[in-house]
């Protein structure tokens, strides 16, 4: 990203030439150690060299996702049960996150409250995208439906999207199900102008034009020309999704509107901490801890993979 | 230039209407039986019909939209189902604390992200640079209430800088108001803080590439002077468009920063109303700050033409 500052000064122009394998150029005339040669590894190790954030996301993605799956397996009790005779201790060998107003034991809550958060972020990302991809290719190629869907769009996007998960959440039960439902819906729009965005410049593309002249069917040039230039800014942007999915769940959980209490999930666990948090600190702390490195995670694997998957993108951002 | 802004104002009557018409099917949309919902487990059978009554759910929904929009049009957003006030009164008592929680926040969040974006751009791979991108990424990751809750524990449990928790009319003089919303305002300003630094950062990288500031550096404009006068300022829509945007950030925020320093604001009073399920209340607060954030970005898009005389319609 800062070649054009660092690259030293004196390099005359031609001695930069890059062609021909680095080996050939080493053995041809040794050079002083201006330029090394650079070797790209190939390669699952070469990837991650080349890609760290993906790398340090992902990795502590798997860390959250081992731990959401075997949550029962790593010392943990029942997280929804109670024990009134030990209630709010503070952290100890015994209790490793203390426990909670109700004798419950933090740190079991907080485990399997993973399993909570991963699976809202997983299945709004994974549904959004797929529903906003339908409508953005609607809206892309039936030109009489674009300025319609298009509308109907931009007024849901003025709608600021916690405000509207809240509003459906007030009208349903609190459930895993809901949740995502209500968070799908106000994140679907973004994924549709995307696509949209993406189907309209690849129809003045060449070989798109070449393959409708040449007599090929709408539905094979879909396939065959649309669908694969979508994937990676849908893919970019369902992490992003995933991550602020949930963000909106510990948000909804936290106020009352979301998973119902008795579903040990980090939003719920800080709404029963927050009578206390003043004295009680820990009961809030573990939760947002794990909230935060989770969705820092998500993030990391989105910035990542949007400069692997965008150069031109990474250049901007 | 008039006609462009005839239709710019024209085109925010449809996106209005349907947010309107959204907000309204939620009724309708939302999975179950939203009056047994609203009526909640205890209640009987005719406790369940009289709110589906005073809801309007037992008419035909053209007929009943048709009347709420147009009593909508007139200011009246209905009543309370707990309380039987006016909707709009309930949110007028309310709503001092979000707007000034929201513009100290938005004040704050400008005069820190945009030198914070023009300073990592200028100094683009320093250690400044990757400090700011490593904030931005926290920024977006940090839930506002985390924040919120670290920030009241540092400053005010631990070294009592500031009051923990409270709110106080600004008629009351100018420190006492801000002194307890300087917290709130950083805790809700993260994720907007970040997002305008990353895009400030963003353009201006573009623009120092320009031609003209190649130019201006060959006359011997100073550091400063490229910085700010010519490259800010060209770079200026982007970021006057993801502040416009980044709204509905705060909006959002505001309700869990309001509950985590217990502001008596429209945020409470939509929390409030949501484990009372008092629907109309929460459907009063989703249209109103949905029209402020269409109101907003209208405001900021008829901005350009009146002060980029490069934007020509």
């Amino acid at each position: 990203m800062a070649s054009a500052h660092t690259a030293p000064l004196g390099l005359a122009p031609g001695a930069a030439a890059p062609s021909g394998p680095p080996q050939e150029v080493a053995a041809a005339a040794p050079m002083p150690d201006v330029l090394p040669a650079v070797k790209p590894r190939k390669g699952f190790v070469g990837f991650i060299r080349r890609h760290p954030t993906i790398a340090i996301g992902g990795f502590l993605l798997l860390v959250m996702l081992l731990i959401a799956v075997f949550a029962p397996y790593l010392g943990t009790v029942d997280p929804t049960a109670l024990a009134p005779a030990r209630r709010t201790r503070e952290p100890s060998a015994e209790y490793w996150f203390g426990t909670d107003m109700l004798g419950r034991d933090v740190y079991s809550r907080v485990l399997y409250g993973a399993r909570v958060s991963l699976i809202v972020g997983f299945a709004v990302a994974l549904l959004s995208s797929v529903v906003g991809l339908a409508i953005g290719l609607v809206s892309g190629f039936v030109r009489v439906l674009d300025g319609i869907v298009m509308r109907i769009m931009d007024g849901l996007m003025s709608i600021p999207p916690i405000l509207l998960a809240i509003a459906l959440m007030a009208l349903t039960r609190g459930s895993v199900r809901n949740v995502v439902i209500a968070i799908t819906i106000a994140e679907i729009p973004r994924v549709s102008r995307l696509v949209r965005g993406v189907v309209l410049s690849l129809r003045e593309q060449p070989y798109v034009e070449a393959a409708v002249a040449s007599g090929t069917r709408m539905p094979v040039i879909i396939l065959r020309h649309i669908l694969p230039n979508t994937l990676a800014p849908i893919t970019v942007q369902a992490t992003y999704i995933c991550a602020s999915a949930m963000i909106i769940e510990a948000i909804l959980s936290f106020i009352g509107a979301g998973t119902p209490p008795i579903i040990p999930s980090w939003g719920n666990i800080m709404a029963e901490g927050r009578a206390l948090w003043q004295v009680k600190p820990y009961i809030v702390f573990f939760p947002a801890v794990f909230l935060s490195v989770t969705v820092l995670a998500v993030n990391l694997l989105g910035d990542g993979l949007r400069d692997a998957l965008d150069p031109r993108m990474a250049k901007r951002l | 230039m008039l006609s462009y802004i005839v239709r710019r104002v024209l085109a925010t009557i449809p996106v209005m209407a349907v947010v309107a018409l959204f907000v309204f099917s939620l009724l309708y949309i939302a999975p179950g039986d939203p009056a047994a919902v609203i009526a909640g487990d205890q209640a009987t059978p005719e406790d369940v019909e009289r709110i589906r009554a005073s809801l309007g759910l037992d008419r035909p929904f053209l007929i009943r939209f048709g009347e709420w929009a147009f009593r909508i049009l007139q200011g009246d957003m209905g009543n309370s189902i707990f309380t039987n006030l006016p909707v709009t009164t309930m949110i007028a008592q309310r709503i001092e604390p979000t707007l000034s929680l929201m513009a100290l926040t938005l004040l704050l969040a400008i005069f820190i992200a945009v030198p914070m974006g023009v300073v990592a751009a200028w100094k683009q791979g320093t250690i400044i640079d990757r400090a700011v991108m490593v904030f931005a990424v926290l920024g977006f990751s940090v839930p506002v209430f985390v924040v919120g809750y670290l920030l009241a524990y540092v400053f005010a449990l631990e070294l009592d800088w500031l009051p923990v928790q409270g709110y106080t009319s600004f008629s009351e003089g100018l420190w006492p108001w801000l002194e307890n919303l300087i917290l709130p305002a950083i805790a809700l300003g993260g994720v907007y803080i970040a997002l305008i630094a990353r895009i400030t950062r963003a353009t201006m990288l573009e623009v120092l590439s320009q031609d003209y500031i190649r130019t201006a550096r060959a006359k011997g404009v100073g550091q400063r002077g490229i910085l700010f006068l010519h490259a800010l300022k060209n770079a200026a829509v982007p970021i006057v468009t993801v502040i416009g945007i980044g709204i509905a950030l705060l909006i959002g925020g505001a309700v869990v920063t309001e509950s985590v320093f217990a502001i008596p604001g429209l945020g409470r009073l939509t929390v409030d109303a949501i484990l009372r399920r008092d629907y109309p209340v929460i459907q009063g607060v989703v249209l109103l700050f949905s029209f402020i954030y269409v109101l907003v970005n209208l405001a900021i898009d008829l901005a350009y033409t009146l002060f980029d005389p490069r934007i020509r319609y």
